[in-house]
């Protein structure tokens, strides 16, 4: 069956206490739309809606889910539940605010802070290959404080990617989209469908996915920041584990940035886990560390530039 | 038929698991069988597959959907048990034959009946207690019913390991057949393992599980035993159902058979016992109670302003 796209509900909707503005962006398992409450504030209303097992035809409301896929609608929802859970209990500048949740039109809907701005993928798209070293430090360093409070909160975001970073108006950055996020103590719990994003999921993604840890967040912050500079994403990590042909940030843009962040930048990028940064505030203290600008360099012939290594140790 | 059901095997502090389980259930008709392979001869562990797996044709050829007479069942159960075991042992040239203990329970109609050899045993609790048990084949509970040991002094008696009746052995089992024994809305049936009563004593178990979801109850009741039977602990194992009347409001755990086809059997048998994982439907009321969750969550961290 060719798949369909669900029409979304129509502007001026009233849903409970809000009204349907628009839609702001159609994905596989939800729309969101941005939506107005009573006292005129705007919302970002997101509405779990999986494509393959529920259809909403043009002018319907409520969407037509068959009987042989209303179990696997509800379980479904389950992730979209975990999501719910997941986001309101974090209360930070960084991560994205959930306001409300209901159900209705038989399905259910998550009522989250509007913010304006672009997400980073936008802003390497539009900066391509011109992104500064100051501005992938500030955005990760406070975008990692979100991070912080993920993991402290025992969850995993598991879906890291510039994508999923929004930056405000004064580029400060909002985590959103928390579809993968996972309990990590729930381990009793049947496995939910794996979601991730080839090239910015850790290599433990592919696997039995029980070796999954705040390290697997950390390769994904890495594979961001390797997206900034090189303007596409790296290779998928479970290419780079059959045959590793990414090129190290080091080797990819010596002398562009400062070495100490292409270290960093290679250091989350491991295939290994145990060989990454371990914590978020690991990775957050070297990354704000002793900043030693890029020297400009004469360009020289490799010899000198070999030579020349040799003679200024980068730190 | 209404009922949730549980089944683990652990290792305890052994190298191999020589115990074996499984159940099967019909529309009409549920089935339960332990088997404990004797460590003292060889290859228990065959024995007691042999046992289960016998246990578990026959239940497959003849519950359709209801056994005719449970007892007879039972019976020609354990002796085509004890008979497949010892014709494995001669078609494979096995000097000593495999032996195992057995306890198989069956349930029609609201009522149970089961039959047991060796020291594997059968507790049914209600409320809270202790109802009725099997009584095992071993010289130590003849000394206990003859009253010159004591219940206390029998779990650390030397003999206490020692059974009479076993099925795979050169002689003929002695089986023991329970009473018909009707059922009782929120009845635990529990077959275990002498791993598991061995360390938990029945009354302490009846007390555990009464009133608890069996799926959460059991794992843990398993998991402190083996923790307190210690590096050396034995295999340790359990079929455990709870007996649900039929105007109890749906649980997700629960099984109902009545939509089951006439000559449909389903069947859980571990190779070797591993974690069984249930699918969950969501129901209305489990939705409305995650959105509530996460509301009071909201309102907790995220006060509106």
């Amino acid at each position: 069956m060719a798949q369909q796209a669900n029409h979304p509900l129509p502007g001026g909707h009233k849903l409970e206490e809000y009204t349907i503005d628009r839609q702001l962006s159609l994905g596989g398992f939800s729309i969101v739309y941005l939506a107005k409450n009573t006292e005129g504030m705007q919302v970002a209303i997101k509405e779990y809606l999986p494509n393959s097992l529920a259809l909403r035809g043009k002018g319907d409301i409520k969407p037509v889910i068959s009987e042989d896929h209303l179990g696997a609608f509800r379980y479904g929802m389950k992730c979209f539940f975990e999501e719910g859970r997941a986001l309101a209990k974090l209360s930070h500048p960084n991560v994205i605010r959930v306001l409300n949740f209901f159900r209705a039109n038989e399905t259910v809907y998550m009522v989250m802070e509007y913010e304006r701005g672009q997400t980073l993928q936008e802003f390497i798209h539009r900066h391509h290959g011109h992104v500064s070293e100051r501005f992938i430090r500030g955005v990760f360093t406070r975008m990692l404080n979100g991070l912080r409070e993920v993991h402290s909160h025992k969850l995993l975001h598991l879906d890291l990617k510039p994508s999923n970073v929004y930056l405000r108006a004064d580029n400060s950055p909002v985590l959103i989209d928390f579809g993968a996020a996972r309990q990590t103590l729930a381990s009793d719990q049947p496995v939910l469908k794996p979601m991730y994003t080839p090239g910015f999921a850790s290599p433990e993604h592919y696997g039995s996915r029980k070796d999954l840890g705040p390290w697997s967040d950390i390769y994904s912050v890495g594979a961001s920041m390797y997206a900034c500079l090189a303007g596409v994403p790296p290779l998928a990590a479970d290419e780079r584990l059959k045959r590793d042909t990414l090129t190290p940030a080091m080797v990819r843009w010596e002398g562009q940035f400062s070495d100490r962040l292409l270290e960093i930048i290679d250091w989350c990028l491991n295939l290994n886990h145990l060989y990454r940064p371990q914590s978020v505030f690991a990775l957050q203290k070297a990354l704000v560390a002793d900043i030693h600008p890029p020297k400009n360099t004469p360009k020289d012939g490799w010899i000198g530039r070999f030579v020349n290594k040799f003679r200024s140790p980068s730190r | 038929m209404r009922f949730t059901i549980y089944q683990d095997s652990l290792k305890g502090g052994r190298e191999n698991n020589e115990d074996r389980t499984t159940y099967c259930y019909s529309r009409d008709a549920l089935m339960m069988v332990i088997a404990d392979g004797m460590g003292g001869h060889h290859h228990g562990e065959i024995a007691a597959q042999i046992a289960v797996q016998s246990f578990a044709n026959a239940f497959q050829g003849e519950a359709k959907p209801r056994l005719g007479d449970p007892f007879l069942f039972l019976q020609n159960g354990m002796k085509n048990a004890h008979r497949a075991i010892l014709d494995y042992a001669l078609s494979h040239r096995m000097g000593d034959s495999p032996r195992t203990t057995c306890v198989a329970c069956v349930i029609q109609d609201n009522v149970a009946y089961w039959a047991h050899a060796g020291d594997s045993r059968l507790f049914l609790m209600r409320n809270g207690r202790v109802f009725a048990q099997t009584k095992d084949h071993s010289r130590i509970r003849l000394l206990v019913e003859e009253g010159l040991v004591s219940e206390a002094q029998a779990a650390h008696h030397p003999d206490r390991n020692k059974i009479y009746s076993c099925l795979g052995g050169p002689a003929t089992p002695e089986i023991d057949f329970s009473r018909k024994t009707p059922l009782e809305h929120g009845d635990v049936l529990l077959l275990c393992t002498d791993g598991l009563w061995g360390v938990t004593s029945g009354e302490m178990m009846a007390v555990t599980l009464k009133e608890a979801n069996l799926l959460q109850a059991m794992p843990m009741l398993m998991a402190q035993t083996e923790i307190k039977a210690g590096p050396h602990g034995d295999n340790l194992s359990a079929v455990a159902v709870r007996w649900e009347d039929n105007y109890v409001e749906a649980l997700s755990s629960v099984i109902s058979t009545q939509t089951m086809a006439m000559d449909e059997v389903t069947t859980r048998l571990d190779e070797f016992g591993r974690n069984p994982s249930y699918k969950s439907e969501l129901s209305d009321e489990e939705i409305e109670a995650a959105i509530e969750e996460i509301r009071t969550a909201i309102d907790k961290y995220n006060p509106k302003k």
